[in-house]
């Protein structure tokens, strides 16, 4: 986070340029081979990915946690979000409210970021911090590993409280697709994708213009100097987990309708985050944001030219090549002293 | 009287030192005998008990091959169970006489339990190559992507594996019976354990600390990371292929999702954790009374679905947190104290 604008990180890096070239052509081969519809999902999802995968990026840039439970932030928020919506959607089955029916799969959403940063502020108090007392070396690994355990403990206790089954939504608002140069597009999607930016620019914002995202970027730089500066680690982590939470439950809240609600739903999510981080560079918040697209195409394209049952290889192969070419990611790791650990 | 002690000494000295060579302790020794003879003994004679001994037998043994990797040289496996599942397919598909698959060679799995582990050390060469340059955690996510390729493969050559429908490999042995089974395991469980312990006392075993301690200090003494890093990977994972195999062709029952899936690694990975890191007889020594608590749990709470694996996770968490060393770090402590006050005494 030095403040790079993607046209400077772009330049002169012909790993970016190859990868983001080529996503780009991808995405016309299958506009031109398929049709269009799939260009726009791509889309779609791609905004959401980068939601996923900023949050990843976030908490490693500035607590070094790699978070392998953050498919589970995701979980959260998608039953929040069925929790609140379907009551509410069965009481305008009987009494019809079009204002209610209109919002209320924003308060579904809502609700579900509220819940994901009071969950991320549990956590961190819960477990991060008395585990960051103790580490004395290699606090990357046993970071990573403690998530490792959240993650199970998260989605079998979740079998236990809420059992296996499926909850889901066919769509959050009964109207018709919009036509969108000749392109119909659900609404849910088209408000997927603005929450998604919307969240994102939000962070940036935040992140670029207040005191206290100042101090978040501080501590992701140094944090001895951000201490000596005065900076009070023991409310910046929190903070930091807790907006990484409450983006992860946004995404897994306004995906309902296409992933639905199940303990392991997770994982997929991710995985793909996971592609996103690595790929663009761990700990590395923009460059997340043009992987999440770069993922998202990628993703459609197997879906489209091989078949959706290899969704998950195709991609994971390219990032494995991606990643002996430039291991670090294409737009480099900016984050302190990782590489030693 | 006292000469007589000091004899006694000396002999019971040669004796532990024989069997420090390959990694026991009198009291290590004493357990083995016991987990031996555990199966004749009621009540662990009755045939459920021995399948949970037989659980606990196969867990003990992946978690040992899983922390030569993780506790000498710092890099967490995270597609251990892809490259064990993938031993159990090899063996498995090259025992195939069903004429649904494509290709039924109907060799025998005592033969192709050995083709899985050679394969799955192949992989394992590969796999410790692919993730040569990359360090700690940025090593761990690659090979757990590896592990998602490899078990995506397994899930859509459906001419070969049946994809998730899985498999139904053939016994190893004509007996229904569960003994034989459980005595054959225990063997690959301690050959896996006195192979690496064999390795990781000679020099090798110092090369890979010093890597996983700091790799930078290993080059500049002489060590090739690449080399070592490389090995210890094929071997653990030619352990790994092995122990497949004998999974595939006793419980008669492949399937990716219940054998290739990462939270199979992260139950390795909870016992090698829970025993301590680095100490190898710790995971082995924590898998037994693991499975009985985990099945005692599962059987008792049949109401409470899951929740013996909500108990392995806050156990995980909490031994993270609050105990890193785990179970041998626990053990060298209270020999520590009990040495120390001897010296006192004397």
């Amino acid at each position: 986070m030095k403040g790079k604008t993607i046209k400077e990180r772009v330049s002169g890096n012909w790993a970016a340029s190859i990868v983001i070239i080529s996503t780009v052509a991808l995405a016309v081969v299958i506009g031109l081979a398929g049709n269009p519809s799939q260009v726009v999902n791509s889309i779609v999802t791609g905004g959401l990915w980068a939601l996923l995968a900023v949050g990843l990026a976030l908490v490693f840039g500035v607590m070094n946690v790699p978070h392998f439970a953050h498919g589970e932030s995701f979980m959260v928020g998608a039953y929040v979000a069925y929790f609140v919506f379907s009551p509410i959607h069965e009481s305008l089955q009987d009494n019809p409210n079009a204002f209610l029916a209109a919002v209320a799969p924003f308060l579904a959403i809502l609700a579900a970021g509220v819940v994901g940063l009071v969950l991320g502020v549990i956590l961190e108090r819960l477990l991060f911090y008395p585990l960051r007392v103790r580490t004395k070396s290699g606090w990357v690994m046993n970071a990573f590993l403690l998530t490792v355990g959240i993650s199970f403990i998260m989605t079998n206790g979740t079998t236990l409280v809420l059992g296996p089954n499926f909850r889901g939504i066919p769509r959050y608002w009964d109207v018709d697709p919009l036509e969108f140069l000749g392109v119909r597009v659900a609404v849910d999607r088209i408000v997927a994708f603005f929450i998604a930016i919307a969240s994102i620019v939000a962070l940036w914002l935040f992140l670029r213009r207040t005191r206290t995202g100042r101090a978040i970027r501080a501590v992701s730089q140094d944090e001895t100097g951000a201490q000596m500066m005065g900076i009070n680690l023991n409310f910046i982590y929190p903070l930091t987990f807790a907006l990484a939470t409450a983006m992860a439950a946004l995404s897994g809240a306004s995906l309902l309708f296409m992933f639905q609600a199940y303990p392991t739903v997770g994982l997929k999510p991710l995985y793909f985050a996971w592609y996103v981080v690595m790929m663009a560079g761990l700990g590395n918040v923009v460059g997340a944001i043009v992987g999440g697209f770069v993922v998202a195409v990628l993703q459609t394209a197997t879906q489209q030219f091989v078949g959706i049952a290899w969704e998950d290889v195709i991609p994971t192969v390219v990032m494995i090549i991606v990643l002996l070419i430039v291991p670090s990611g294409i737009f480099g790791s900016e984050v302190k002293g990782v590489q030693e650990q | 009287m006292n000469m007589e002690k000091k004899n006694n000494a000396g002999a019971w000295g040669a004796i532990k030192s024989a069997l420090g060579t390959v990694g026991f302790s009198p009291l290590g020794l004493v357990l083995i005998v016991v987990a031996a003879v555990l199966p004749l003994i009621p009540p662990f004679n009755q045939e459920h008990m021995i399948r949970w001994l037989i659980m606990g037998a196969f867990l003990a043994a992946q978690s040992i091959a899983f922390d030569f990797t993780a506790g000498y040289i710092n890099v967490v496996n995270f597609g251990f169970a892809a490259i064990l599942g993938l031993g159990a397919y090899t063996s498995a598909i090259l025992a195939n006489t069903s004429p649904v698959l494509m290709v039924q060679p109907g060799i025998s799995p005592w033969v192709g339990i050995w083709a899985g582990a050679i394969l799955a050390g192949v992989v394992g060469l590969g796999l410790g190559w692919l993730t040569l340059r990359l360090r700690g955690i940025f090593a761990a996510v690659m090979a757990w992507f590896a592990g998602i390729a490899l078990m995506g493969l397994v899930r859509n050559l459906t001419d070969l594996t049946r994809g998730p429908l899985g498999m139904n490999p053939q016994s190893l042995l004509d007996t229904t019976a569960n003994l034989p089974y459980y005595y054959i395991i225990f063997g690959m469980m301690l050959v896996v354990y006195i192979v690496l312990r064999l390795v990781t006392r000679s020099s090798f075993g110092l090369a890979f600390k010093a890597i996983g301690q700091n790799i930078e200090a290993a080059r500049a003494s002489g060590i090739n990371p690449t080399k070592y890093r490389v090995l210890n990977f094929a071997l653990s994972s030619f352990f790994a292929g092995w122990l497949g195999g004998f999974y595939a062709h006793y419980f008669g029952s492949l399937t990716p999702q219940t054998l290739m899936h990462t939270s199979k690694t992260v139950e390795v990975l909870a016992l090698a954790y829970i025993g301590g890191r680095g100490s190898m007889w710790g995971g082995m020594f924590v898998a037994f009374p693991f499975v009985f608590l985990i099945e005692f749990l599962r059987s008792n709470l049949t109401e409470l679905p899951g929740l013996h694996l909500v108990i392995y996770g806050v156990l995980m968490v909490l031994v993270m947190i609050f105990y890193p060393n785990g179970l041998s770090g626990l053990y060298e402590w209270v020999v520590g104290k009990i040495r120390s006050a001897r010296a006192k005494d004397n």
